[in-house]
Formats: structure tokens, sequence, C-alpha cells
């Protein structure tokens, strides 16, 4: 599902990724770790295409981002749910409309995009909601419709950023559940986060860490060693 | 793909729901960009009128041979009576045209001596008044031609003034005009394009969104080109709106002694092609605003 080789990325001067390599299999689940600034969201970027890859190769759904023009982009875009840890919806439109919105820029037919996006608002538990702005949700509710958005296309793989991090701990639960529920049935899910708890909550999920931009630790592997200074 | 295409326009023109002071605003800055642009038009479009009316007043002096029978020249001048635009004649007999004469010198105008050899011709001063959609290429000239062909003419004398000034404005419009409107162009693409630009900057977050979930490019646009379309359409009618009623505040203003200008209101295609242009530029602004 995704392959990634001796991936950099700089901004500037300033390296925010060096020699990143790991694969990820089709129905896995993997956690980026490490502290703010270690290249997470940096990552995750390179990987649904909204950076450029000018160092290393990268394989995400069938997609070399290497070789990726900006016109393939939506392609791509279209085999990968994306999660914010600022929902990124739209606060005056409705439930319904959101989720709808990556179905429609599909070009699905009226009556089965509406059949799945109920279905799967339902299964967000947001059926009463339906039509309520997104603005007046509250801040739970508002990442459910995010995630709803970029699970309605039955993604083959879900970039998740931090989905939880503004979320208090029964919500972070309840949410990590349903992430769950789509892991099982075979999505891919690649998830950045610095909480211990969401760590927990999927016991035989992989683990990336990253540190300054490197990988320090993977599956549980050293390697190499923490704090060292980055060339 | 079509009934996607419709549904697009439709959502662009929900937007105007969901945004409407930014909306609101950038209408009324197309409006007033119109109105401007619309002003400047009215005026070259008035000047145009006001120089095209007066190079069509021209004077003819014609001068008949000594040799002409009385007879044929009366014929003449009831001919030249008949023609079209003429808006005077004044025939003159030899002794008219001495009388003419002394009068015009005064005392010391005293030409009864010449009373049995009176050299002067039989003539005639004839004024015409083309009214500019007659002013074909060449017209003054045509005239002249048509004059001079007549029996018995032995030469005529036109006013080139007026023919000068026609040839001076056609220098004046290659050479100034066409850079005026050419510049007004650019404004109204630069004020009403950056105008629609900025008022995008509300939509930034549904532009990446949509951008995020996999849409394409011309997707993404659509519903901004429509809003954009509309926006140049309502805010150029509303700015020629505009010029309308202070065409009509300001029609008789000018029309006072020694001026005579009534300010008229611009003539059916211009006000196509300013809204024409207005909406085109409106357009493509928001076609190329999301890149």
């Amino acid at each position: 599902m995704v392959e990634v080789q001796h991936l950099s990325y700089n901004f500037g001067s300033q390296w925010a990724l060096k020699d990143i390599n790991f694969s990820l299999g089709k129905g896995e689940f993997l956690f980026l770790t490490g502290h703010s600034g270690a290249g997470k969201t940096t990552l995750l970027r390179l990987l649904y295409g909204a950076l450029p890859l000018t160092k290393g190769r990268a394989t995400v759904a069938g997609f070399e981002l290497h070789r990726l023009k900006r016109r393939h982009v939506p392609g791509l875009r279209r085999r990968v749910g994306v999660v914010f840890q600022d929902f990124k919806i739209l606060p005056r439109r409705s439930v319904f409309e959101n989720v709808a919105m990556a179905l429609e820029v599909r070009g699905m037919a009226r009556s089965p995009l509406e059949r799945r996006v109920r279905a799967i608002i339902r299964a967000m538990g947001l059926e009463t909601k339906s039509y309520t702005l997104c603005e007046r949700l509250s801040g739970g509710e508002q990442q459910r419709v995010a995630i709803a958005r970029s699970m309605v296309t039955n993604p083959e793989l879900i970039l998740a950023d931090e989905p939880t991090g503004n979320l208090d701990f029964d919500l972070t639960m309840h949410l990590m559940d349903i992430f769950k529920q789509f892991h099982t049935y075979g999505t891919s899910i690649i998830m950045a986060t610095h909480s211990r708890e969401v760590l927990e909550a999927v016991p035989d999920a992989r683990i990336l860490h990253l540190e300054q931009g490197r990988v320090v630790e993977l599956d549980g592997e050293t390697i190499m060693e923490s704090e060292e200074e980055f060339a | 793909m079509i009934g996607q295409l419709f549904r697009l326009s439709g959502r662009g023109l929900a937007d105007f729901k969901i945004h409407p002071w930014a909306h609101l605003l950038t209408l009324v800055a197309v409006a007033m960009v119109t109105l401007l642009a619309g002003f400047i038009l009215l005026s070259l479009h008035n000047i145009n009128i006001h120089l095209l009316k007066s190079r069509g007043e021209v004077q003819f002096q014609i001068y008949w041979r000594s040799d002409a029978s009385p007879e044929l020249i009366q014929t003449q001048w009831e001919k030249i009576g008949t023609m079209e635009y003429l808006q005077e004649i004044k025939g003159f007999t030899p002794q008219d045209a001495l009388v003419e004469l002394a009068e015009t010198l005064g005392k010391t105008g005293d030409f009864s001596w010449l009373k049995e050899q009176n050299p002067l011709p039989y003539s005639a001063l004839t004024s015409f008044a083309v009214p500019p959609e007659a002013q074909q290429e060449g017209w003054a000239a045509d005239l002249l031609t048509k004059l001079k062909a007549m029996d018995g003419v032995a030469e005529v004398h036109y006013t080139p003034l007026q023919a000068d000034l026609a040839k001076g404005w056609r220098v004046i419009s290659r050479a100034i005009i066409w850079p005026i409107i050419g510049f007004l162009g650019m404004v109204v693409a630069l004020v009403v394009g950056n105008t629609i630009r900025l008022s995008l900057l509300t939509r930034q977050d549904e532009i990446e969104i949509l951008s995020l979930v996999g849409a394409r490019p011309w997707y993404v646009r659509w519903p901004l080109l429509t809003g954009g379309m509309v926006q140049g359409l309502l805010g150029s009618a509303a700015g020629v709106g505009l010029l309308k009623l202070a065409q009509n505040a300001l029609a008789d203003s000018l029309n006072i002694a020694p001026l005579f200008i009534e300010i008229r209101f611009l003539p059916m295609e211009q006000v196509l092609a300013l809204c024409g242009a207005v909406t085109l530029v409106s357009a493509i602004s928001s076609w190329v605003a999301v890149r």
C-alpha cells in the first residue's frame, strides 16, 4: 500500500525529513509518533501529494510520488482519505453536504450518493444532525464529520494527522473505535499522534517514531540513537 | 456531466447566500468601475457626436462662367436647392454681388461707377449640414465634384476648415482615443480582477478542502467561474444603470449658450460591449484565481 525509500525533504536549508524508509501493507495500522516538529505532518503531506517529493522514492496506492505530475494528484487523493486535527470542514455547510462533497467530486449519481452518505452518517452517530450546519456542532461531532468524509469513499488508505488532538479522553476513545472498525474492514491507516492513550487503543498497530526528521524506531526496533545530532 | 455542471453552477450562485457581504462588496466595486469606465466612454461618445455634427457643416462658394445664361443659372440654383442636406442657398446676380461687396467695404465701397461694366460673375453661397451617420469617407470631396460638374460652373471654393477639423479628429482618435480605451480596459481588468480574487479569499477553505478530497481543477473552478460571471453581469448592469441615471440628470447641463451640447447616452452596442468586457474580465479573473 505504501512504500517509502530514502525519502528526504527540506524547507530551504532546514531538513524536515531525512532518509526515511518504511513500508505499509494492505490493512495495516501504523502510528507516526514524535514530538512537535519531528516531521510527522510533513511526512503525511508528502504522502497525499500536498508537498512535492524531491528526494527519494515513495509509492502510495499505486501512485509513484517521485514521478507524480500535478494533474495526477486528484487521482491519488481519491484513493486516500485524509483527516486533520483542525477538521477542515466547511462550517456553513450541513453535515450531509460536507460528507457528500467527497463523492460529488467523483461525479457519483445522486441516489447512490445519498444512500452512502446517510449510511456513514448513521455509522458516526450523527443521523439526527444530517442537516445541521457544521458550525453548530461540538468539536467531537465536527471531527466525526471529517472522518465520515474521509471514509465515505471507502479509501484504501487513511492518513490521519493527530485526529484526536483537540478532544477529551472519552471522545478520543470513541473516535479510535471508529478507526479500528474501518481497520478491521481492511483499510490501511497511518495516524500521526503523540498521545499514549491513542497508541494503547490499537495495541497491534505498528509504530514509527520520528525525531528531528529521522526514523529512530520502527516496530520496536531501534534504527538510530535517540537525540542524535542532526547532520 | 451536464447535470454536474448545472449543480456546480447552482453552487456558484448559492455562494451568494453563504458569503453575502463579500459578494455584495465585490458587486459594488464592479459597478463602480463600470460606472467610471462608462463616464469616460460617455465623454468620448459625446465629444465624437459634437465634432461629427460640426464637421458635417461645410460651405461652398460657386462661381459661374460669365457666358452662362441667367436662365441656366436660375435652373441650377433651383437644382442645388433640392440637393440632400442643403441647409441654405443664397444666389447672387452680378449686381447683387456688387452691392454685397460694397456693403462689406462700407463707406469706401462705392462701386456705382461699375454698374454698366460689372466684372463679377453669377455666384451662389451654399451651406450643407451632413449628419454624422451620412458622413461617408470623402463625402465633402464628392459634394465638391458634383457642384463643379454642373453646367456653366467656372469654379467652386469651399471652406476647408471643417474638413481639416474632421481630419484632425481622426488623427486624435487614432493617436489618443484608442490608447485611452486600452488603458481603461486594463484598469477594469486589474480592479475587477483583483476584487474578484480578493473575494475568493473567503472561499480559500472550500477550495483547499475540495482539492483534498480529489476534486479536479475544473470542478473547483466552475462554481467560481459561474459566480464571477454573475457578479460581472450584475455589477456591470448596475454600473450602466447608474450611468443612465447620471446621464438623465446631466443631459441638459451643457445645453446652454454658446455650447448647446446635449449629453446623450451611449449607443446600445457600446453598452453591450462595456457589460460584456466587464463580465468577461470577471469570469477570467475567477477562473485564474485558483491555480
